[in-house]
């Protein structure tokens, strides 16, 4: 099921990255995407801000189906300060905007791609396609919370994948 | 080679073609040639209604035994009624969604002439706008400048023939409605645009020629037709026309799979009606209540058809396409 975990997060990477190419963030001095797997990343008491986290949560098998059927609960994070430069005034309308592009990113068809198999992907080989598609249900978007200047939100989305022979 | 796995979706897509009544003939579906086509764009003349909900088909076909011997045993099996339905809920509202879902016949609201006495169904229609052949196409029609005049982006327009004493079905492109005698519409000169589904919105007026936002559903306007305005639709509870259509149902798969229901002759077995939904809540503890969404339900039922492969007498066709690399 890793592979279903590392391709929902590159399609989320690819889609929210062609949708704002500006949101972009420095993790350990590298420029990257906006998007990033906490449990891949350094621990850190610092959350990072205006960007998506992705948190891998639940886990539900279903084994009476042909192929093993996996329902992963994928919780995605974010929040913003707004801009200096506004004094933080615009944090409501920067997170409306990663609201939009969350949702957006999520329920654009199609709604499905096909697996990769990235367990050779640390060595530098890029990812392979595999037999099956892994496919996503709507976001389920949480409350707002907001904590002094700072608004925040998680979204959960079920990922469901199906386990393919001799897959981890 | 991969094991296949029951289809997964999360909606189901409806196409509706015309049949032509006066002929006999329906839209016929080759999934071999077509079944992968592109769900937004289907091959013509089909046309998408969008998505559907609650999809139902309902078999109302009866197997009997034939018993013989005592104590009698079954030795064989008949069947003995055939019939099959279909119901479901339009998730948009719109032109055909609604006509398909009246049950009847489909009203064109045509605008008014000044005056004209009130009519539950639409009093008499202002005088119809000439269509001029030269410069004309499916999505764009040149009326002159002083006509145009009358029309604005957003305008709805009918477009069809004249009545002038026509008998049977009428409207072009799709049977709309039955006429069984000229006394019985009144001799309305705009009969056919009241009941046509030939019907589009302006997009765009210039030059005396008006821009539709999509082109006819029957192609060029032939000599004569001419256009109505008009402001909405009405079906009526108790009216007697059947519509009928073919219908396409596609279920896309997730893991590329594809079913595909294909009603050759579907008739409406439910007059209309619809069903109130509550909207959904961003917080659960507070209620959405009192405002609801009214989703269009339909009901047909299927009529058969003859397939030549074998010359068995069909209701329906249901095919499977299978996701690339499945063992089957």
């Amino acid at each position: 099921m890793q592979n279903a975990k590392d391709t929902f997060y590159l399609m989320l990477q690819q889609r929210l990255a062609a949708i704002n190419p500006q949101r972009i963030i420095v993790v350990r001095e590298q420029r990257r995407s906006g998007t990033l797997v906490v449990e891949n990343e350094a621990p850190s008491a610092q959350v990072p801000l205006d960007c998506f986290r992705l948190q891998w949560t639940s886990l539900a098998l279903d084994r009476t189906s042909a192929l093993p059927l996996v329902a992963l609960t994928c919780e995605i994070s974010y929040a913003t300060d707004g801009t200096r430069a506004m004094a933080g005034m615009d944090r409501g309308r920067l997170f409306s905007a990663m609201d939009s592009e969350l949702d957006s990113a999520l329920s654009r068809p199609p709604l499905s791609t096909p697996k990769l198999d990235c367990t050779a992907s640390d060595s530098g080989v890029a990812p392979v396609a595999m037999a099956t598609n892994i496919f996503w249900s709507e976001p389920a978007f949480g409350a707002i919370t907001a904590t002094s200047e700072r608004l925040s939100r998680t979204a959960s989305v079920q990922v469901f994948a199906f386990q393919e022979a001799g897959e981890a | 080679m991969t094991p296949s796995t029951a289809p997964i979706t999360r909606c189901i897509r409806a196409y509706f073609g015309p049949v032509d009544r006066t002929a006999g003939l329906p839209t016929l579906f080759d999934p071999a040639q077509l079944g992968r086509f592109p769900l937004d764009a289907p091959p013509a003349p089909w046309v998408s209604l969008g998505s559907i909900s609650k999809f139902v088909r309902i078999s109302g076909t009866k197997v009997q035994p034939l018993l013989g011997g005592a104590p009698a045993m079954a030795v064989a099996q008949v069947r003995t009624e055939v019939d099959a339905s279909v119901s479901f809920e339009f998730d948009a509202w719109g032109k055909l969604q609604a006509a398909l879902a009246s049950g009847s016949q489909q009203t064109n609201l045509l605008a008014t002439a000044a005056g004209a006495a009130p009519n539950g169904s639409g009093g008499a229609a202002a005088a119809p706008v000439t269509v001029v052949p030269e410069g004309t196409t499916a999505s764009a029609l040149n009326v002159g400048a002083t006509a145009a005049a009358q029309f604005a982006p957003g305008t709805l327009i009918a477009v069809d023939l004249d009545y002038t004493g026509q008998t049977g079905y009428v409207g072009s492109g799709i049977s709309a409605a039955y006429v069984s005698s000229a006394a019985s519409v009144g001799s309305d000169l705009n009969f056919i645009r009241r009941v046509t589904l030939n019907v589009a919105v302006v997009a765009s007026v210039a030059g005396g020629v008006l821009q539709l936002a999509s082109p006819l559903p029957a192609g060029v306007p032939s000599a004569g037709m001419q256009i109505s305005p008009l402001v909405g639709f009405c079906d009526r509870e108790g009216a007697r026309f059947f519509q009928e259509w073919s219908a396409l149902f596609v279920l896309e798969g997730a893991q590329g799979d594809r079913v595909l229901f294909h009603y050759p002759r579907l008739q409406p077995m439910q007059a209309s009606a619809e069903h109130g939904e509550a909207l959904i809540s961003s917080t659960p503890s507070v209620s959405s209540a009192p405002l609801e969404r009214m989703r269009l339900a339909a009901a047909f039922r299927a009529l058969p058809v003859r397939d030549p492969a074998d010359s068995e007498t069909v209701l329906c066709f249901r095919s499977y396409l299978p996701a690339p690399l499945r063992t089957v």
